[in-house]
């Protein structure tokens, strides 16, 4: 079998430096490409898929969410259920909120919305709504009658145009707020917030009391409690501690959460995404099984000579093996400087999605892994079938033709 | 050293058959030098091919030094001719990408001599076939003598014991044909080679030892130590 190796390895050293170099580079060009082809589609849904899932845990769900169990309305041990939080090890803090539903109105203009009642210093520690005012302050532990309103239903933002919006509220403006139970109030417009985010822009945020009041809780309800953990990774294990902590309600990771949400558009782009690989794979088998066959066929008459000589068909196939495997090695290198020079740029340059979403591809390494592996594989075996095929023809027919 | 008994070969079936051996037999000695003689289609190539394990017989058999190698199973014939056997094709059959020193050594690590001991091999072979300080050339760069030349070092270099030379001069005009020949008559005189050679030249019989003469797929002579006449 070494035999077979050093002489196969020969055969095919001799084939690549003394081949038509024009048509090696041509061969190395187009597998680049198809390499490219199989990484880069994907590199893109991941950074999209990504930028979703970044948005779910800053916003709405944290590393970690607990949910009413059933059909509850709220978390009803909310502070008890915090407090267990805090003591499992691994968590950096964790706060409170109530989603309830309300209207806006605002000279004659009404929007509804999802306000959240929130503990405004608890907040820096868990999401990102203090870091998104784009006009005005955030809310403090003591404001009371005050409001933070998205930009797209303020008017302000990007998105306004599609959504009904309030016509350009401005902070210090006052809005009435008619809940979900009727109750009405007025508050006072103390920010804008811009998330770039549906989720977040067409929403408002009030301080946690104001909806206690409104609703007549008792200070121990929440819709949510959000949690984050020190390290990202851990989520699915402080979920568990969580639960082995004693709380009994609903408990999600982020990434729980995230794939229900946004399961069905990722769907779609992954049946695109998985045609894309498979026809990139089949044309890169195609194309090193038709350069191989080619070459088998111009050398036919060498490979019968080899076998007349003595040289093992082993070592023959062998032979193309080590070719087929140097040239989607060099197809594999071009492609991945190919491919990095793109994320590169589009790093630098992300493609902007909806003109408020910037996308920038997610370098997967398993993903690169899993190509190289699947497209070396695979031109290996497309280089081998027709050098096995022509091997066990018999000398007279490979070399005579008959 | 070569005994051949009722060999036959028959291409295709029915009414189409085409029987090139009808039953051939003979004795070739170790250190002779044979002209095997003939007019186009009477079996003399479709008997080296058989003797050289190219090709298969459909009856009869052959020995190579008491071996019964028709009866070699493929790995072992393969084997056979890496080893036993030089077999020299009339077009040269040199492997165009690989220069006149890769041709020869490739065989030789084929039998598992590392690539230093095959190279020493190779560049004795070549300077034995006088291409000294040619071995770097590929085939394009040599004449065509040069590449026969290559091809007999390729055959000899393994020290085969029999060589089969299937027409080696006949894309060789006749200065490289003498070339050619003088290289086998110093191979068969000086190292005792057993020779083989398929021929259409009659002049090419001063070289021999002993010509056979095929007809219509049966042995029409053998005459040793008797020269054909132009």
């Amino acid at each position: 079998m070494i035999n077979d190796i050093r002489v196969g390895a020969l055969i095919a050293y001799c084939s690549v430096k003394r081949g038509n170099k024009k048509t090696l580079i041509f061969i190395v060009f187009v597998l680049s490409l198809i390499f490219m082809n199989l990484v880069f589609l994907p590199s893109m849904i991941g950074g999209l898929s990504g930028l979703f899932t970044g948005f779910m845990q800053d916003y709405p769900y944290g590393d970690i969410v607990i949910e009413p169990t059933g059909d509850n309305t709220y978390i009803n041990n909310a502070d008890n259920v915090l407090k267990k939080v805090r003591a499992v090890e691994g968590v950096r803090a964790g706060t409170k909120r109530l989603d309830v539903g309300a209207s806006i109105n605002h000279k004659q203009k009404v929007v509804g919305v999802t306000i959240t009642g929130m503990l405004p210093t608890e907040e820096y520690e868990i999401s990102r709504y203090p870091y998104i005012i784009s006009e005005g302050d955030f809310l403090s532990d003591l404001s009371r009658d005050e409001i933070i309103i998205g930009a797209m239903i303020a008017g302000t933002g990007f998105g306004s145009e599609i959504y009904d919006n309030l016509g350009e509220v401005r902070p210090g403006a006052f809005v009435d707020v008619t809940y979900s139970n009727g109750v009405k109030r007025t508050y006072k417009v103390k920010g804008i917030m811009e998330g770039k985010f549906e989720v977040v822009d067409l929403n408002a945020l009030v301080h946690y009391k104001e909806i206690e009041d409104v609703y007549g809780l008792e200070g121990k309800e929440a819709t949510s409690v959000v949690v984050r953990v020190d390290r990202q990774g851990t989520e699915a294990q402080i979920q568990d501690k969580i639960r082995e902590a004693g709380v009994n309600e609903q408990i999600f990771t982020w990434a729980d959460k995230s794939e229900s949400l946004i399961r069905q558009a990722m769907q779609s782009m992954g049946a695109i995404d998985t045609m894309s690989k498979i026809v990139s794979l089949i044309v890169g088998a195609a194309l090193v099984l038709i350069i191989i066959y080619i070459n088998v066929l111009n050398r036919k008459k060498e490979i019968g000579i080899l076998k007349a000589v003595g040289i093992t068909p082993r070592s023959i196939v062998l032979s193309y093996a080590f070719l087929s495997t140097f040239y989607v090695s060099l197809g594999i290198s071009a492609g991945l400087i190919l491919y990095l020079s793109l994320m590169f740029y589009f790093q630098a340059n992300p493609v902007t999605f909806y003109e408020t979403l910037e996308i920038r591809p997610a370098i997967d390494p398993v993903l690169l892994v899993q190509s190289v592996v699947t497209m070396l594989t695979l031109s290996v075996i497309a280089g081998i079938l027709p050098a096995w095929s022509v091997s066990r023809e018999s000398i007279l027919k490979a070399i005579w033709g008959r | 050293m070569i005994i051949v008994k009722d060999l036959k070969r028959c291409y295709g079936t029915g009414d189409t058959a085409v029987r090139a051996l009808k039953g051939v037999s003979f004795e070739i000695n170790k250190g002779e030098f044979v002209a095997i003689m003939g007019a186009s289609g009477s079996g003399k190539t479709t008997l080296l091919r058989i003797l050289a394990l190219l090709d298969d017989a459909t009856d009869g058999e052959y020995t190579i030094r008491g071996l019964k190698v028709s009866s070699l199973p493929e790995a072992e014939r393969s084997y056979y001719r890496l080893t036993q056997v030089g077999y020299i094709f009339q077009d040269y059959a040199l492997i165009s990408e690989m220069s006149a020193a890769e041709n020869v050594y490739l065989l030789s690590m084929m039998e598992g001599k590392s690539k230093k001991e095959s190279y020493r091999t190779a560049l004795e072979a070549l300077e034995k076939v006088g291409l000294k300080g040619k071995h770097d050339r590929v085939p394009d760069e040599l004449s065509g003598g040069e590449k026969q030349r290559v091809a007999i070092a390729r055959a000899i270099a393994k020290r085969p014991d029999i060589l089969f030379a299937d027409e080696p001069c006949a894309n060789l005009d006749t200065t490289n044909s003498k070339q050619v020949l003088d290289v086998f008559k110093e191979l068969n005189e000086r190292y005792g080679q057993t020779i083989v050679m398929v021929t259409h030249e009659p002049w090419h019989t001063d070289y021999v030892d002993r010509v056979i003469t095929f007809k219509d797929g049966s042995l029409l002579s053998d005459d040793k130590k008797m020269k054909v006449k132009e």
